[in-house]
């Protein structure tokens, strides 16, 4: 898994993604990020920097119940 | 006026007769070598693969039939392995004539088709991916076709009531209408199914766990033609958006399967107007006969060692999974079909005991891969919170439109023949075989099921033809060893592999030697190999 920076124009990224947001409920919006996550993980296509990342975002709240 | 809706509420089952045992008719206990308890599909599996090997066995059923008398016909999906288990056992013909074969199926969610597949072009087998058939009917033509071969004694009416164990033997009582007995095994296979007796009083631990997922299973009939193809709907608008599957089996009967909500009331949802209702609102205004009706909570247990001492413990007796994917009967198939030549050569002693312990050490994980793909698909339909739903959205909406989306949708992960891990017997092989076609010396097309049947039960070697010179005499010498096992040459003089299928599925290149189980998994693969290497594989696998 990557934590260097990587994307071509951070800003640019940041501000596309918060106007794909704009107007969408939050039910909307969950979905949309769904749906990124998705696309996204198609892209990247090693399953092992895939779970990586999934620990990392799971990271601030703690291990799932079960887990381990 | 709505079309007219008649009850035939089950199917005509064939009663067999119950007959004394000998054991009541003033005999005295006799040691058998083999016993199984339980004919249903991984029961019958087994004595029909035993007496197919010209192996004793005794069969204990507490029923005079086979199916659950009157009620629903429970498994209807046999994946490739299981027909390919038939063909070798004999009854795949009359299956293949009843039954209905399917390759093609569909995804729906609400109106739309997510996606569609055809298994057949990926397959390489002389059977097709499935058939569908009614569970009772495939007993029915495995306890015909063990009558026919003899060598297994059929006890209907045998209940098991009690089994204890010791110094070197297995002692049953049995109760029946004519009185109770007892006999002893040298083996006991205990195939009675989820609610076993028998491992409840050894008091083995299993794992289970209740599921929430209840269903309710509605077999019907209707004038109206549908394709011949599996539909699954992920949200069906005609069930409150759960899931619904629809597929055919033999008979003209059609299997409906409604997931219904966790809290339902199991009586109610199987209740005839309630069904009728449910029919209407899927199908429109037709006529139809329903045929049987049932609801059905998942549930799902595994046992950690499918032996304890010398009874073994096979189909839902030892694991129950979900039925997405047909990984429930099509497993306890396998299960049978993997301990049965073990069992034969224990029996015949040319193999060591050691070698029945493979049995728990390739179906124990495979039964615990079964179990947590089934779980996988279980948690796709039926999200267990709104962010595991939004998950779910996201993921049928990109399905609509992007192929990668497709394999996320996960109605069910078919039944395969699941690869075994690496073990005392078995090292960097433990794969199934698929039926190929071959030729053999004389040019005549046969299979390698075929090829099996004909060396009877004994590991099949094969060399594929090295490009100049080999050992092949060398090889041809093991066939003396006095082990079980036949040696054949692919390539000039050989058989033949018409379709380059064989060599394909064995992954085997010029001058590699397979060695062949007889429940047609791979047992190892050398490349470049000597007859020396070719003996310690066959020795290794015999857990000699």
């Amino acid at each position: 898994m990557t934590t260097d920076p990587n994307i071509p124009d951070p800003d640019g990224f940041y501000a596309a993604l918060v106007a794909a947001h704009e107007g969408l409920t939050a039910a909307q919006s969950a979905e949309l990020n769904a749906r990124l996550v998705f696309l996204l993980a198609n892209q990247v296509g090693s399953q092992g920097i895939l779970l990586d990342c999934v620990a990392a975002a799971r990271q601030p709240f703690g291990a799932p119940p079960g887990a381990g | 006026m709505p079309g007219q809706a008649t009850w035939t509420g089950g199917y005509e089952l064939p009663v067999f007769p119950f007959v004394p045992p000998p054991e009541l008719a003033g005999g005295r206990a006799r040691r058998y070598p083999i016993v199984i308890a339980g004919g249903g599909l991984a029961g019958l599996t087994l004595a029909c693969d035993l007496a197919n090997r010209g192996v004793e066995s005794v069969l204990l059923d507490e029923d005079d039939t086979i199916g659950v008398r009157g009620a629903s016909s429970r498994g209807i999906v046999y994946a490739q392995k299981t027909l390919e288990v038939f063909a070798h056992l004999g009854t795949y013909p009359r299956i293949r004539e009843k039954g209905i074969t399917w390759s093609e199926g569909k995804t729906l969610a609400g109106d739309d088709v997510v996606y569609a597949f055809n298994l057949q072009s990926a397959s390489a087998s002389e059977q097709p991916p499935f058939i569908n058939l009614q569970q009772f009917y495939i007993e029915w033509f495995l306890v015909d076709r063990i009558l026919a071969l003899g060598h297994c004694d059929l006890r209907w009416k045998n209940r098991v009531a009690r089994v204890t164990q010791a110094d070197g033997c297995v002692t049953v009582a049995v109760e029946t209408p004519a009185g109770a007995y007892a006999l002893e095994a040298e083996w006991l296979v205990d195939a009675t199914g989820v609610n076993s007796s028998i491992r409840q009083g050894f008091g083995l631990e299993t794992h289970s766990s209740r599921i929430v997922d209840r269903w309710c299973i509605t077999d019907v009939r209707f004038r109206e033609r549908f394709p011949t193809e599996r539909w699954t709907w992920v949200e069906a608008p005609f069930n409150e958006n759960r899931a619904v599957w629809q597929h055919l089996m033999g008979d003209d009967v059609w299997r409906l399967d409604y997931q219904m909500a966790p809290d339902c009331d199991p009586e109610y949802v199987s209740r005839r107007e309630v069904a009728e209702e449910r029919l209407r609102a899927h199908l429109g205004d037709i006529e139809f006969e329903l045929v049987w009706v049932g609801p059905y909570a998942y549930r799902d247990h595994l046992l950690d060692d499918f032996r304890l001492g010398r009874v073994f413990f096979i189909g839902d007796a030892a694991h129950v999974v979900s039925p997405f994917g047909a990984r429930g009967g099509n497993s306890g198939i396998q299960d049978a079909y993997n301990l049965g030549w073990k069992l034969a050569l224990a029996a015949k002693r040319a193999a060591p005991q050691a070698l029945l312990d493979t049995y728990s050490a390739e179906r124990q994980p495979a039964a615990r891969q079964n179990l947590e793909v089934t779980s996988r698909t279980s948690r796709f339909l039926a999200p267990q919170s709104p962010a595991e739903r939004c998950l779910r959205n996201a993921v049928l909406g990109l399905a609509r439109e992007h192929a990668f989306a497709r394999t996320l949708v996960n109605t069910g992960r078919m039944s395969i023949g699941n690869p075994y891990p690496d073990s005392p017997a078995v090292t960097g092989a433990g794969w199934s075989l698929p039926n190929v076609p071959i030729a053999l010396p004389d040019g005549a097309r046969s299979t390698l099921v075929a090829l099996a049947q004909a060396v009877g039960t004994a590991f099949v070697g094969i060399l594929v033809a090295p490009a100049s010179g080999g050992d092949i005499a060398g090889f041809a010498q093991l066939e003396a060893a006095g082990l079980p096992f036949r040696f054949f040459v692919c390539g000039p003089g050989g058989i033949g592999d018409p379709e380059g299928k064989l060599k394909a599925v064995l992954k085997a290149e010029s001058g590699s030697f397979a060695l062949i189980r007889p429940d047609l998994y791979l047992a190892a693969l050398v490349p470049n190999a000597a007859p020396a290497q070719a003996e310690a594989c066959l020795r290794k696998a015999l857990c000699l």
